[in-house]
């Protein structure tokens, strides 16, 4: 296990990035220099499991963002209402200021009936029409989570449903957070930073630069291993995992230092190689996760 | 202007644009600006690491000129698939490279594709317009 606190200036700061723009928000509504922001979350075709990790968040939690940050206006996991209750939360945002935030891709084929999110005055709704819809109207457009991004393991082969990114069905810009499950620094940061500052500053696939602009290879605490060509040859061994596979040299994402599970651990930390789960092709491109016998 | 200069011309401008930013470093409070420019310095390492493999490449390649002489059938390009001790090469416009140290080909393999066989077409889908081929070892050529 890697320890939690590591003296480097850069892994310090970085790791901080969240946490600051969050109670800078909070501070900032406090003051009344900005004002709460409605927040629609939308789980579309996939397994639920960004928002099961944004409600892992620490430092900042997922309890200051409900309570203190915005009006969590609707979430199917989450909400207390139910049935056409839900649905009337969710309608009830039509023509009003809203952020969107959005996980698990579309699915597209026969006109979304594949993936229908609740029942709206007594007719089906589809994710491919709720999208539409609340896409559009929607003051920010969040895509959290690999699925929402890229179309992720929901569009992966040979993808019955039609699956596809959230950007393919919008005409506007959608901020991309992929990773599978998105971290929760990841998304209130990059909240954060849209309700104090407006956009963030983005990479040429729509990923915020603070989060998603170095790659892991370079800030791998094995890459000193890579350097002097010291590699495993299978897993559970503490050298760099390059030929076994590992994705961290082609995935841009800052994982070895904010780390997961209230910042314990992360995949090359617990000897398995990084499958690139925040990167555009995964998992289809990804593969294969693991390799032997590579010379 | 050949690649060698090319090369050091690029490090030269990262190296200038590191000063910048240590520069800025010094004067600024702001935990995100300060975030944003350690990103900075981490991309201009990675620049300057990219251009040294450049150029050591561009050594090793002029010292044994008759290794490019080597000719490939797609046959003897599909045995160095970079497994069992065969290194893993790669064909690009009918130049024959070396990938088996690549970081980005991690176990043999990069973006769903397999060494041991022709990448132009993606190649040409991906990375058209950037200076990736000049990093790699050329081994040899391809032919029909």
């Amino acid at each position: 296990m890697n320890k939690v606190n590591n003296p480097c200036l850069n892994y310090s700061t970085r790791l901080k990035t969240a946490s600051v723009l969050v109670h800078k928000a909070i501070e900032a509504i406090k003051h009344k220099d900005i004002q709460k922001r409605n927040l629609i979350w939308l789980e579309l075709t996939g397994c639920s499991g960004n928002i099961i990790s944004l409600l892992n968040g620490a430092n900042p939690d997922f309890k200051s963002l409900a309570s203190q940050m915005v009006n969590f206006i609707y979430d199917n996991s989450l909400m207390a209402a139910e049935g056409e209750a839900a649905m009337e939360k969710l309608y009830s945002m039509t023509g009003r200021d809203y952020i969107l935030a959005v996980e698990g891709a579309v699915s597209t084929k026969d006109n979304g009936l594949y993936n229908i999110i609740g029942r709206w005055k007594g007719h089906p709704v589809t994710a491919y029409e709720v999208i539409k819809e609340f896409g559009e109207q929607a003051a920010y457009v969040i895509a959290v989570g690999t699925c929402a991004s890229d179309g992720g393991i929901s569009a992966a082969r040979p993808n019955p449903a039609g699956c596809i990114g959230i950007q393919d069905m919008l005409d506007r810009k959608v901020i991309k957070l992929p990773g599978c499950p998105c971290h929760p620094d990841w998304f209130m940061g990059t909240l954060a930073y849209v309700m104090l500052f407006g956009e963030p500053e983005t990479d040429n696939r729509q990923r915020p630069l603070m989060f998603y602009s170095t790659l892991i290879h370079d800030i791998c605490p094995r890459r000193p291993y890579f350097d002097q060509g010291i590699f495993a040859s299978k897993l559970g061994e503490k050298t760099c995992m390059f030929k076994l596979g590992c994705r961290g040299p082609v995935t841009r994402v800052d994982c070895p230092i904010r780390k997961w599970n209230d910042r314990v651990n992360w995949p090359i930390g617990d000897n398995t190689p990084c499958i690139g789960c925040a990167m555009f092709g995964f998992p289809d491109q990804m593969e294969p996760f693991i390799s032997y016998d590579t010379t | 202007m050949n690649d060698r200069e090319i090369f050091i011309n690029m490090i030269n401008d990262n190296l200038n644009e590191m000063n910048g930013t240590i520069d800025c470093l010094y004067i600024t409070t702001s935990i995100c600006a300060k975030n944003k420019l350690l990103n900075r310095l981490r991309r201009n390492m990675s620049n300057i690491n990219l251009m040294l493999q450049g150029l050591r490449n561009g050594e090793s390649m002029s010292s044994p000129p008759s290794i490019a002489e080597r000719l490939f059938t797609m046959q003897d390009l599909s045995r160095y698939n970079g497994r069992d001790g065969n290194p893993a090469y790669i064909a690009v416009n009918g130049v024959v490279y070396d990938v088996t140290s690549n970081a980005a080909w991690g176990g043999a393999t990069h973006f769903g594709l397999s060494a041991g066989t022709d990448v132009t077409s993606q190649f040409a889908s991906c990375h058209a317009g950037q200076p990736i081929l000049s990093k790699l070892k050329v081994v040899g050529k391809l032919v029909e």
